[in-house]
């Protein structure tokens, strides 16, 4: 069979994952399609309209620092910026911003044509098509089939979808369109185990109806801190959100009509969020909670819809109407589009390796949603790190992948293809052995060398980095040479401020080691003329560095120690099966992966602690015994 | 997976012996050698069976046979327990029966190793299990027993509790600045970790006597020939074990025996008289002597009470003096020793009036070995850190929740203060099994409603 068009690589799904893929695969030079069911909801936000937040917004700038898009996208579109965390340490801050939900979509529908080599196209993918047990193409529904020896399936909550409103159920990818029935039958068929999972989305509201001074303003940072390190200025008018509260007679009338509720009835057997929870749950699991908090969050410069953070319900769209009433400040307010809980397929990550190929598959990627996860960030970088990949397989190039140590995206991919998930999986600041290292503002240092040297960082952005690199190294080194006496002016104030004896003489980089040292204390030291072209942000940053180092140092000790057997060898011919009391699966992982030290062993994915333990006192205890 | 079988009873005549199996054969090849397809017994239900050799019509044995089917086994896997008489012959063939029907010996520790693999132990209760087999005496066995009892975990589980729910409080600050969170009460958390920091040292100063219960006491006796080591030696052990003559420089090797002092068990040692010989084999012996010394917990020094002091009693008491010593001041029973008294000067150390003739004194020289340990109350008394691992995780997570403290009260930021409380966790874990950042977010999510 010949195919009607042929590609390098087919991206399927234009969502956040999607995007991503086939932005990075044409921009490596691969002939690229995206296919998608309909084009103009390429980029769309399905939940709420917002990017970033603790952990994610880390995300967005590693995603920007390989040469990804979402950043830049979601700076153009940014209609109020806030920096969360601020009082707190450098390495928990984040960025975050709620964006125009249709200019999102517009801006990056017309990224993606801006892109050579990249080729949009509109169909539903029926089947997959495998020869001599390797990816070769696709095959569409109006007929149409494109070649591609590697596919990034990207399809979000589509596989399987089912909404649910009430009693009320559907066959649904995203309300209003349709779902994927029959990919997520392929990928059954191929043998990939299949899970399901949940989510759900909070009613949207019209604004016009709304009494807004029963709602507490929150306004956007003052001084915007954008996603992408290449923009220098948020242009979007920035508007405020509002916080509100339910009331205990929103509870009562939840708690008397659960049995209306698909969660409560039994009927949705997905696995939800835990940390995304509905307000039915909300008010079964805190009972004792006589409010909940509600964010409203403007949908766009454009719109009247505002969408009601913290609300998220499948109860029957007419009771979620009536229960909106009932919350202060809504009593006059019309739904414009109820909520609902939707239901989709996911495949089991563990199928993946850390390229996000699977292993029953060559050729065949899997990215996003699919892979278990939730939220539009942790679908965006899995797109760019699959559609890197595919790009890079076809090429016959090494592929790419990111430790833990030195990404949130590889803590992500990591705990995806070890752990497997059981609940929709989000990143965490918590889920990161080294979160002290792993900052928004130094994810350029982490990985804008590695986007570079793929070719997705152009010479501009290079540019950029390079000097921005250069300003901190000096600042680096200003910091480490002036030297705060206690002869100078500044000493009494600044040794008043941090309420310590600071000695006869220290430097600003020891004194940066000590909390509460902020820009202010440097500001007071050295006049603007010493530090030439660095902005506050880069003293926070070169602060930052000065704060942790020392902890930074120590905790590697500490792993080392936890980590004291990695350097004990297993001989190559090493017999797993002869360990005594390990089950056959392990025994498979073990064989399969054949480690050399236990160093190696310890990264296995899908290894039990257990098993672990088992071949440790296998390579320490026997041996003394012997 | 494959069966494994061994001896669960020590090797040789004995009233019983118990051959165990482990693993998915087991009741098959237990079936077969009793030569009935369809035996089942019911958990905690022994029966009556006789074991015939394969094919043969012959009786090898009268059995109880005891069927404890996975997971409900010490294993984990499906077990079979088969009690013979105690006949080393009988046991032999019965153990041969079932290797002949694809059971395989099993390697040290290896039921163990399968408890282990298949979490029905944790770490260490395994550690306590191997305790309790190489227990030296009554007191060490009941520690280890408790140990295993899973007492070790459960007095840390109140600490581990209380650094989960404050890691759980601060990493809720960080990660969901928007939700609807309680504020921190830091002043609250401090002295909730100052608890578990002063709950780490308690438990940790136990080590010195639980030490001493697992790896037992070294004394040595020194002292210059004649003294009557050797017959001190003898009285503790109860035994003619060394030889005892009038000559001086009787004993010329240094022997040791094992005692047991309240539950204590004591390594004795008798060595080489000390003075400044010619004689080649006895200065080695010396030289022997001077290595015991070293090694010590505990050196006795005895003294001939009825003789006047000589320069090599001081001698051997000035090099006792660097480490824990007593004196033993012999022979009181002498009728010299009396006389004497008067003008012996007083010792630094502890000093003991025995006589290895009339056993007087005796009682008070056994306490006195015990006395500069504390304490060790061997039955009833606290639990007790025997594990030198222990120990030092121990040590080390109190440190670490100690900086915490600190960082707490500096006005460090959240995530500082969390590294500490994290390791500390982490080294918690080892003793008591690990906690994953997935559990700890499970406890986030049901002790907070989180979530937009
Ligand atoms: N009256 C009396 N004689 C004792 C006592 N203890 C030991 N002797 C005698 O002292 C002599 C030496 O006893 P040992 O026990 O052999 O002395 P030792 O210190 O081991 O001597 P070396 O091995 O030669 O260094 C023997 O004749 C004992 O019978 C005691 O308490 N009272
Ligand atoms: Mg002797």
């Amino acid at each position: 069979m010949s195919f009607d068009e042929a590609f390098d690589v087919i991206v399927i799904g234009g969502g956040h994952a999607g995007c991503e893929a086939a932005s990075a695969a044409a921009r490596l030079g691969s002939q690229t399609a995206l296919v998608t069911m309909n084009l103009d909801l390429i980029g769309q936000m399905s939940c709420n309209p917002a990017i970033g937040g603790i952990a994610k917004g880390h995300l967005v700038r590693e995603i920007d620092a390989l040469g990804g898009i979402m950043g830049r996208v979601a700076d153009r579109t940014g209609i109020q910026f806030r920096l969360l965390n601020r009082s707190r340490g450098r390495a928990v801050q984040s960025p975050r911003a709620q964006a125009d939900r249709s200019l999102y979509r517009k801006d990056m529908r017309k990224s993606l044509e801006g892109t050579p080599n990249l080729h949009l196209r509109q169909g539903t993918v029926l089947d997959l098509v495998i020869r001599g047990g390797r990816m070769a193409g696709i095959k569409l529904q109006d007929g149409r089939t494109f070649g591609a020896s590697a596919v990034v399936i990207a399809t979000g909550t589509f596989l399987n979808g089912v909404v649910h409103t009430g009693h009320e159920t559907y066959q649904a990818g995203r309300t209003g369109e349709p779902s994927s029935i029959e990919l997520a039958e392929a990928l059954k068929r191929l043998g990939f185990p299949v899970g399901r999972l949940k989510t759900g989305t909070p009613p949207r509201l019209d604004g016009r109806s709304i009494d807004w001074s029963a709602f507490k303003p929150q306004p956007p940072d003052e001084v915007p801190v954008p996603f992408s390190f290449a923009t220098d200025e948020i242009l979007q008018p920035q508007l405020n959100c509002y916080v509100g509260y339910t009331s205990t007679r929103v509870h009562e009338a939840i708690r008397q009509n659960l049995h209306r509720s698909p969660l409560y009835s039994g009927k949705i057997r997905g696995i939800g969020p835990r940390y995304c929870p509905s307000i039915e749950d909300k008010v079964v699991k805190f009972a004792d909670k006589d409010r909940h908090q509600l964010f409203l969050e403007p949908e766009g410069h454009d719109t009247n819809e505002v969408y009601l953070n913290g609300f998220s319900t499948s109860l029957p769209a007419n009771l979620q109407q009536e229960l909106v009433r009932l919350i202060p400040g809504l009593e006059e307010t019309r739904i414009i589009r109820p909520g609902y809980a939707i239901e989709y397929d996911f495949v089991d990550p563990r199928e993946l390796g850390p390229d996000l190929q699977t292993a029953r598959i060559p050729g065949l990627f899997h990215a996003g949603q699919i892979n278990g996860t939730t939220g539009y960030e942790e679908a965006a970088c899995q797109g760019l790190i699959a559609g890197i990949n595919a790009a890079l397989t076809v090429q016959g190039r090494q592929r790419f992948r990111l430790r833990r140590d030195e990404s949130y995206i590889g803590v992500l991919i990591d705990d995806l293809i070890s752990q497997g998930v059981d609940e929709p999986y989000r990143v965490f600041t918590s889920r990161a052995e080294n979160r002290l290292s792993l900052r928004y503002d130094n994810a350029d240092e982490r990985l804008e060398p590695y986007g570079r040297d793929l070719g997705l960082v152009g010479d501009s952005d290079w540019e950029r980095f390079n000097q921005r690199r250069d300003r901190i190294a000096l600042l680096w080194k200003i910091l480490e040479d002036t030297r705060l006496k206690r002869s100078d002016k500044a000493y009494a104030a600044i040794s008043s401020k941090l309420g310590a004896d600071l000695g006869d003489s220290v430097t600003l980089a020891q004194l940066g080691k000590r909390t509460g040292v902020g820009l202010d204390i440097i500001r007071s030291v050295l006049p603007a003329e010493k530090l030439p072209g660095l902005t506050d942000s880069e003293i926070e940053s070169g602060l930052a560095d000065s704060l942790y180092a020392g902890y930074i140092d120590a905790q590697r000790l500490n792993v080392q120690r936890l980590h004291q057997h990695d350097g004990l060898q297993i001989r190559p011919d090493f017999s797993f099966r002869g360990l005594s009391g390990l089950s056959h699966e392990m025994v498979e992982r073990f064989e399969r992966a054949r480690p050399l030290t236990f160093g190696d062993a310890r990264r296995i994915p899908g290894l039990t602690p257990a098993a672990l333990s088992m071949l440790l006192v296998h390579l320490t205890v026997r041996r003394h015994a012997a | 997976m494959d069966t494994i079988v061994a001896l669960g009873t020590p090797a040789g005549r004995s009233a019983i012996g118990v051959i165990r199996l482990s693993g998915p054969d087991s009741l098959s090849i237990l079936r077969s050698i009793v030569g009935d397809d369809h035996l089942k017994p019911r958990p905690s239900q022994s029966v009556l069976r006789s074991i015939r050799s394969n094919g043969s019509s012959s009786i090898l044995d009268r059995a109880l046979l005891s069927y404890f089917p996975a997971p409900n086994s010490y294993t984990g896997e499906d077990v079979v327990e088969i009690s013979c008489h105690g006949s080393p012959v009988i046991l032999r063939q019965v153990v041969d029966l079932t290797l002949a029907l694809g059971a395989r010996p099993a390697g040290p520790g290896e039921f163990t190793l399968r408890a282990l693999g298949n979490d029905k132990l944790n770490l260490c209760q395994a550690e306590a299990i191997r305790d309790l087999i190489n227990a030296q005496t009554e007191a060490a066995a009941q520690q280890a027993l408790r140990q295993l009892m899973g007492e070790l975990s459960a007095r840390l589980q109140v600490s581990k509790q209380k650094l989960i729910q404050t890691i759980v409080q601060l990493e809720s600050a960080l990660e969901f600045v928007e939700d609807d969170l309680p504020q921190l009460k830091k002043r609250q958390i401090a002295a909730e970790l100052t608890d578990v920091t002063t709950a780490f040292a308690k438990l940790a100063s136990t080590f010195e006597s639980g030490h001493l219960l697992r790896e037992g006491l070294k004394v040595t006796i020194v002292g210059r020939p004649n003294v009557g080591k050797s017959s001190l030696f003898n009285m503790l052990l109860a035994s003619e074990r060394a030889i005892v003559s009038e000559v001086p420089g009787t004993t010329r090797d240094t022997i040791t025996e094992r005692i047991s002092l309240e539950g204590v068990p004591v390594l004795l040692t008798d060595t080489a008289g000390v003075r400044d010989s010619t004689d080649r084999i006895e200065n080695m012996g010396v030289a022997r002597t001077r290595q015991a010394m070293s090694e010590a917990d505990l050196v006795m020094v005895v003294i001939d009470g009825s003789e006047d002091l000589e320069v090599e009693d001081l001698r051997v008491l000035s090099q006792a003096r660097s480490g824990r010593h007593i004196v033993a001041l012999n022979k009181s029973d002498a009728p010299s020793f009396a006389v004497l008294e008067k003008s012996r000067p007083s010792f630094e150390a502890r000093t003991i009036n025995v006589s290895a003739v009339t056993a007087g004194g005796l009682e008070t020289l056994r306490a006195a070995i015990l006395e500069p340990f504390g304490s060790v109350d061997s039955s009833n008394a606290g639990f007790l850190i025997t594990d030198a691992r222990h120990y030092d995780l121990l040590v080390r997570a109190r440190l670490e929740v100690q900086s915490s403290v600190d960082l707490l009260q500096e006005g460090a930021s959240e995530e500082l203060i969390l590294i500490g409380l994290h390791n500390g966790l982490r080294f918690l874990g080892q003793i008591t099994g690990e906690t994953t950042p997935n559990e700890i977010l499970t406890e986030i999510f049901a002790t907070f409603c989180i979530g937009k």
